[in-house]
């Protein structure tokens, strides 16, 4: 169990997303390369030089490493015989401006948010890495002379999945297996609140319709894997930021979502649930095989959702929330210090009323619940195509339209249309997601990473979640940590002199 | 609201497994569409009206994370 300070604290967290593309003519043996290329064409103002050297995905967070991370067999059989260069060069990565870093990750243009410490603000960032994707397939199309189409979505139909992951950041303190228990009840009955839908199956019996696009390509429970053999609990140990006192948790069970609200949902139910953990207050839920129950649960499209427990056991995805929420309101956050209510206090009871409305919503078949929940917009949106084309649920014209409703051109994307129609959560304005990507929350790391690179450019050797490190005189770098829980004091952007700046980094 | 007990075993709000209340074939699809049909000269149905049934069998990716 952390301090009570400790469990008051927001926790930071970002978000980053694999996007699927195409580019007429070409095929799943080109993307590799075409993706450096996509990555290249950005339009956004940016620092090359992400610094890997503090990257570990093979470690895992129960103690040990494994020796290489496995490849999907199909993706293999796509590269024999080629080539793709070297890696720094294929990963292509760049640094914006707002700290967020933008790079190829096996064949997909990835997005990874700069870190916040509330899910709204994280919701923003997300949303607005959306224009800088677009940006670069208007670009990459005009200088290909071809159509190139870019999608926020989890699959292909045919077996191949990507990743809209979350990290949040933990103290060390926490077991792995308080984690684990903590947010692994989470990570299944929040599908019913932030699943994307998806129209058919590729793992296990044939269905016409799910609730998460995700779900079928979880085969553990927990491991370090990420490409194939996925976990619904990925224990990768990379904290990016001092491992004796951090551990970060990187969910890959989530679905990447176009209605907003489900984002800031999907965060902020995974924050809730650290936050238990933290107070050693979360719920304890026997999920024994949490692979089953996410598969089962997915496929349960109309409540009551049931998830199978242990000792033959059930209970259901409304049940489990509800844990989570009335195990935070019996949270005493009070440190008796005088101090406001926190912000995590206030952002939490948005949360929990939200979820309980859905919930509600859900269970009475009242529409509304279509308005801010993927899953059930896209079902809408599956209804009006089967009726217009007389088709029956099954039929694979359904997963066009599903593939369309994740296409993120305002001017093409069916969620858009339905988003203007008033039949979907409307989006965050085109200024509001500008401005997230020139201005982030002031005091983060993320937001002086952004400063090092608007300010500082010249002057840096490398960036990355955890360090900055500058060239400094002759030889000798000067590499200086960033850290994830210090709020940074706003004077730093008005420092012109990069001694200073990195003066004011190092002080305490 | 549910009286927390927080047992180790997670005993609290649980059945037996059988019977299952309201389980019901999904093989169908779902069951209860809600539609507010759009009027059918709207941009969603301009937009649909592009789509090729087929794409989504052409649409074909490298596994990621």
């Amino acid at each position: 169990m952390s301090s009570l300070r400790s469990v008051r604290q927001a926790i930071l967290c970002g978000t980053e997303t694999e996007y699927g593309f195409t580019v007429e003519g070409s095929g799943p043996e080109d993307l590799v390369d075409l993706a450096t290329q996509f990555v290249k064409q950005i339009k956004e103002d940016c620092y090359i030089g992400w610094d890997y050297r503090h990257e570990h995905p093979r470690s895992d967070l129960r103690g040990f490493s494994v020796k290489q991370l496995a490849f999907d067999p199909t993706d293999a059989q796509f590269d024999r015989g080629r080539s793709h260069g070297n890696s720094e060069d294929i990963r292509a990565d760049r640094v914006l401006l707002n700290g967020a870093r933008f790079y190829n990750d096996h064949g997909h243009p990835e997005f990874a948010t700069p870190e916040c410490f509330h899910a709204t603000n994280l919701m923003l960032q997300d949303k607005a890495g959306e224009i800088v994707l677009l940006n670069a397939a208007n670009s990459l199309a005009a200088e290909l002379g071809k159509e190139v189409r870019v999608y926020k979505n989890n699959t292909d139909f045919h077996g191949a999945s990507y990743g809209s992951h979350e990290s949040y950041l933990v103290p060390r303190e926490i077991s792995f297996e308080d984690l684990y228990k903590a947010v692994v009840p989470i990570l299944v009955a929040r599908i019913v609140l932030c699943g994307a839908g998806k129209a058919g199956s590729e793992s296990g019996s044939k269905c016409p319709y799910q609730i998460s696009s995700r779900a079928d390509f979880f085969m553990e429970s927990a491991n370090v894997e990420t490409l194939f053999r996925r976990p619904v609990f990925n224990t990768r140990d990379e904290p990016h930021a001092d491992p004796s006192q951090w551990q970060r948790l990187h969910v890959i069970a989530g679905d990447a979502n176009m209605i907003p609200s489900a984002v800031t949902r999907k965060i902020g139910l995974v924050q809730l649930a650290v936050t238990l953990a933290k107070a050693g207050f979360a719920p304890q839920w026997t999920i024994e095989d949490p692979v089953a129950a996410i598969k089962q649960l997915s496929r349960t499209i109309n409540p009551p959702f049931v998830i199978s427990l242990s000792r033959k056991n059930w209970t259901t995805a409304t049940e489990i929330l509800e844990s989570y929420f009335a195990a935070f309101e019996q949270l005493d956050l009070d440190t008796g210090d005088g101090l406001e209510e926190s912000k995590p206090r206030a952002d939490y009871s948005v949360l929990i009323q939200e979820c309980r409305t859905l919930l509600q919503q859900i269970e009475s078949n009242d529409a509304e619940a279509a308005h801010h929940i993927d899953w059930l917009c896209k079902r809408k949106l599956l209804e009006i195509a089967q009726a217009e084309n007389n088709w029956d649920w099954g039929h694979h014209g359904l997963q066009s339209y599903d593939l369309e409703y994740h296409n993120i051109d305002p001017s093409e994307g069916l969620y858009f249309a339905l988003a203007d129609m008033g039949e979907a959560e409307a989006y965050p304005k085109l200024e509001e997601r500008l401005d997230a990507l020139a201005n982030i929350q002031v005091g983060t790391r993320g937001w002086v990473r952004g400063l090092a690179v608007q300010k500082f450019r010249d002057e840096l050797a490398g960036a990355s979640w955890g360090h900055l490190t500058f060239k400094g005189q002759g030889q000798q770098k000067i590499e200086v940590p960033l850290e994830p829980d210090r709020i940074y004091e706003p004077q730093l952007a008005l420092i012109s002199n990069v001694g200073n700046f990195i003066s004011c980094l190092t002080s305490t | 609201m549910f009286n927390l007990n927080l047992e180790p075993e997670g005993d609290r709000l649980t059945r037996p497994l059988e019977p299952e209340p309201g389980r019901k074939s999904e093989d169908a699809g779902p069951t209860r569409p809600h539609i507010n049909r759009p009027d059918s000269g709207n941009e969603l149905f301009k937009r649909m009206k592009k789509i090729d049934p087929d794409q989504a069998k052409k649409y074909r990716q490298r596994s990621g994370q």
